[in-house]
């Protein structure tokens, strides 16, 4: 039983000569009622406050100071919120954030679909194997599939001698400054596409068959039913996905902290592992610097997941 | 109801209260014993395995003050020391680097131990080395060793094969090019050194030295001096290094590590002395094939610095509850009985060295030490023109690290890499006030 249930229920009691049924019960049942959804609300609201509200609150304050674990921390103002802005590394890092989702998300975007399209034909045994087969690089640690294309990826790994059968020299992949990201996105892609691929085939099933059979009969081609009926009706699916996407590829951490440390050159520094590696630093200045950098980014964040909904309405039911 | 809550409250207290006692420095343990934390940063097997035995030892030889030694892996190190400092619980000893000592003294992390040792600990040391842990006339570290952070060594058996003479190895850059041009067959390089901005912010300040006789910023810390025409040619070493493939162009691991050297990948290696330990406990086949020499310096000018000296010290932290107790410890550690920092150095295969004039006569008995051919050239010709690491914020190094790095691999030319390392550590200069505050 919910808030909304009750809500719900409320009119499923008319009153049979139009005044208010129960008169003098219903407030009390409401009373109960609320109480009884505040109630069990009450653990989560409780942990929100706890563990996101008053840390979010708190690290406000505490940006406004130069914060030293020895000494009185000294009152700076908006200081640091100005050298975040005018850091070119901050915003190199947002950059690379950005291209590194531009490289992933999309590219998984478009396998997945294709992926969910072809399990889509086969039979439910055949299916259920290739279901299994997608998912599993979805549980293998971010850290094995890191250094496992750290090994790939040497001058001497299996990347580099494929390249060599095609009379092509080894490539310096997470050496160069501009190998090295696309280098991480493939384990980024790999290790991401089995739940994509899920949530597109969830989506690609709550189609109703009879669209396409219709479709069909007026003579539209694979691409017209694609674009016309496929993807309209995977809106809410591929917004979901999109945010959800960006968001975390902008917040990538482990591949780049474990492949490339963020080099070579900060080519693989992604805001996260940035603010990791300026919070590394033992001075007051690092200390505050990197706790405002990331309340920055929470900002960023937010007008970015802002513009993708922006850009692409989402609707709110679409009946199938 | 009400009662139950009661008893509730009170064991969640005294959880708590036991737990956070448990964890603070300088507490007592039930036995009346205060405990002192110590944490150690992990470096080769062989130190983590002399500390436990000494702190064991220690432990058993007295029942005041009980010795709780953590080890901490370095890449966890600062932030775990962070959190611990932000939480009130930082460790009551620490290893800290020469380098992290000014800057840690000037945001009043560390106890003084003029108070707290006595004055033969400090008068026992080494002159060159005291300065290394004194600011403004106090000593705020006790030191342990110092080790060159770069040092040449390379394969005898390999450079006859390529008809060079290991009795005479290169003396300037260029000759080391050639050498590493003539090593590099097949899959073995001529050559290993730093080519990654962190590692090279740290390693190349001997190199710096050489090549400028100053590093990146003037002596008060208000203006940088990286766009001076003499870093240049630092940065063209390195790319000629790179470029030319004759270093590994993905290497598998740091600076620090002597692996690839010694699985026999490489032909020559710039590495710190600490390699010497690595070769003799890891790669013993590779020690009578090895021959160790000085970093050549730019212009073959022997006496110019192509290392900094660095090193570890032990710090009693400034909050600490058990200040006494942690410094008696140190003295016993490190500035006690010199038997045991000389047994300490024997362990290590003499890839460190002494910072205490006891510890030298200790071990001017020891024919291991005084035959040993590492030891000899290290000590009479790096050592001795070694400097101090810097002291400035990391940001400033890893800001000329990046440079050299940038242009190494490609990503802009030199006078352009050195352009944005000047404007980054100018920004570093003006956002940390840091001009005017060079210790002297």
């Amino acid at each position: 039983m919910t808030a909304l249930d009750s809500r719900v229920a409320a009119p499923a009691d008319p009153a049979p000569d139009g005044a208010p049924p129960h008169g003098r019960r219903r407030p009390a049942r409401h009373g109960r009622d609320n109480r009884t959804a505040y109630l069990m609300i009450a653990p989560m609201v409780v942990l929100l406050a706890v563990f996101v509200m008053w840390p979010l609150v708190y690290s406000l304050y505490l940006s406004t100071f130069k914060i030293s674990f020895y000494t009185e921390p000294e009152f700076v103002g908006l200081d640091f919120y100005q050298y975040v802005l005018e850091s070119p590394r901050f915003w190199e890092s947002i950059w690379v954030g950005l291209y590194y989702a531009v490289l992933t998300v999309p590219t998984g975007i478009v396998i997945a679909l294709l992926l969910a399209s072809f399990i889509k034909t086969l039979s439910r045994r055949a299916a259920s194997y290739m279901k299994t087969t997608v998912y599993l690089p979805a549980v293998v640690s971010t850290v094995v599939a890191s250094v496992l294309f750290v090994f790939m990826y040497q001058d001497d790994g299996v990347v580099n001698a494929m390249l060599g059968v095609l009379n092509h020299g080894p490539v310096n992949w997470l050496n160069d400054p501009s190998y090295a990201l696309p280098a991480i996105a493939v384990p980024g892609i790999w290790l991401s596409f089995g739940v994509t691929t899920l949530i597109l085939l969830a989506g690609l099933l709550d189609i109703p068959e009879n669209y396409y059979e219709s479709a069909q009969l007026d003579g539209a081609g694979f691409f017209q039913r694609l674009f016309r009926i496929t993807i309209p009706l995977l809106k809410n699916v591929l917004l979901y996905l999109l945010v959800t996407g960006f968001t975390l590829a902008i917040q990538l951490f482990e591949l780049p902290l474990i492949m490339t440390n963020g080099g070579p050159v900060d080519a693989t520094m992604t805001p996260n592992l940035y603010i990791f590696a300026s919070f590394r630093d033992l001075t007051p200045y690092a200390t505050s610097f990197s706790l405002t950098a990331s309340l920055m980014l929470f900002a960023v964040l937010g007008a970015i997941s802002l513009v993708i909904f922006r850009l692409v309405n989402s609707d709110k039911a679409i009946d199938g | 109801m009400r009662r139950r809550g009661i008893v509730l409250l009170a064991i969640a207290a005294v959880t708590a209260s036991t737990a956070l006692s448990g964890c603070g420095g300088g507490s007592e343990d039930p036995a009346g014993r205060t405990t002192v934390t110590f944490w150690q940063q992990k470096f080769e097997d062989y130190q983590q395995a002399w500390f436990k035995k000494h702190v064991d030892a220690y432990n058993a030889t007295q029942d005041k003050v009980k010795i709780d030694l953590q080890v901490v892996p370095a890449d966890t190190w600062a932030q775990k020391l962070k959190a611990a400092q932000a939480a009130g619980k930082a460790p009551d000893i620490a290893t800290t680097s020469y380098g992290n000592v000014a800057p840690g003294v000037a945001q009043g992390q560390f106890a003084s131990l003029d108070e707290l040792l006595p004055a033969e600990a400090f008068t026992d040391v080494k002159d060159n080395v005291k300065g290394f842990v004194t600011v403004n006339g106090k000593h705020y570290a006790y030191p342990m060793l110092v080790e060159p952070s770069t040092v040449l060594y390379y394969r005898t058996d390999l450079v006859t094969a390529a008809g060079l003479d290991p009795n005479s190895p290169p003396k300037t850059w260029a000759d080391l090019v050639q050498w590493a041009t003539k090593l590099t067959k097949g899959n073995v390089k001529g050559m290993t050194i730093a080519s990654a901005g962190p590692d090279l912010g740290w390693s190349s300040w001997g190199l710096q030295y050489n090549a400028c006789g100053r590093l990146p910023v003037n002596d008060d810390w208000s203006k940088s001096t990286a766009t001076e025409p003499c870093f240049e040619k630092l940065l063209d070493f390195y790319k000629t290094l790179y470029s030319g493939g004759l270093i590994p162009k993905t290497p598998k691991v740091g600076y620090a590590d002597g692996a690839p050297y010694g699985q026999g990948e490489v032909a020559m290696m710039a590495g710190g002395s600490w390699v010497i330990g690595q070769l003799k406990n890891d790669f013993k086949a590779m020690v009578p094939k090895t021959a160790v020499a000085a970093f050549p310096s730019f212009d073959g000018d022997a006496t110019k610095t192509t290392a900094t000296l660095g090193g570890w010290t032990l710090t009693v932290d400034a909050k600490s509850k058990g200040k006494q107790q942690a410094a008696d410890f140190v003295k016993y550690l490190l500035a006690g009985d010199p038997a045991l920092m000389a047994d300490f150095f024997k362990t290590s295969g003499f890839s460190k060295y002494t910072v205490r004039t006891s510890v030298d006569q200790a071990l001017a008995s020891n024919p291991d030490a005084t035959s040993d051919p590492f030891m000899k050239v290290i000590s009479e010709k790096v050592v001795p023109f070694g400097r101090q690491e810097p002291a400035y914020p990391w940001d400033i190094s890893l800001a000329f690290g990046t440079a050299i790095e940038s242009a190494m691999k490609g990503k802009a030319d030199v006078p352009t890499s050195l352009k944005t390392a000047a404007a980054a550590i100018d920004d570093v200069i003006k956002k940390q006030s840091l001009a005017g505050t060079a210790p002297k």
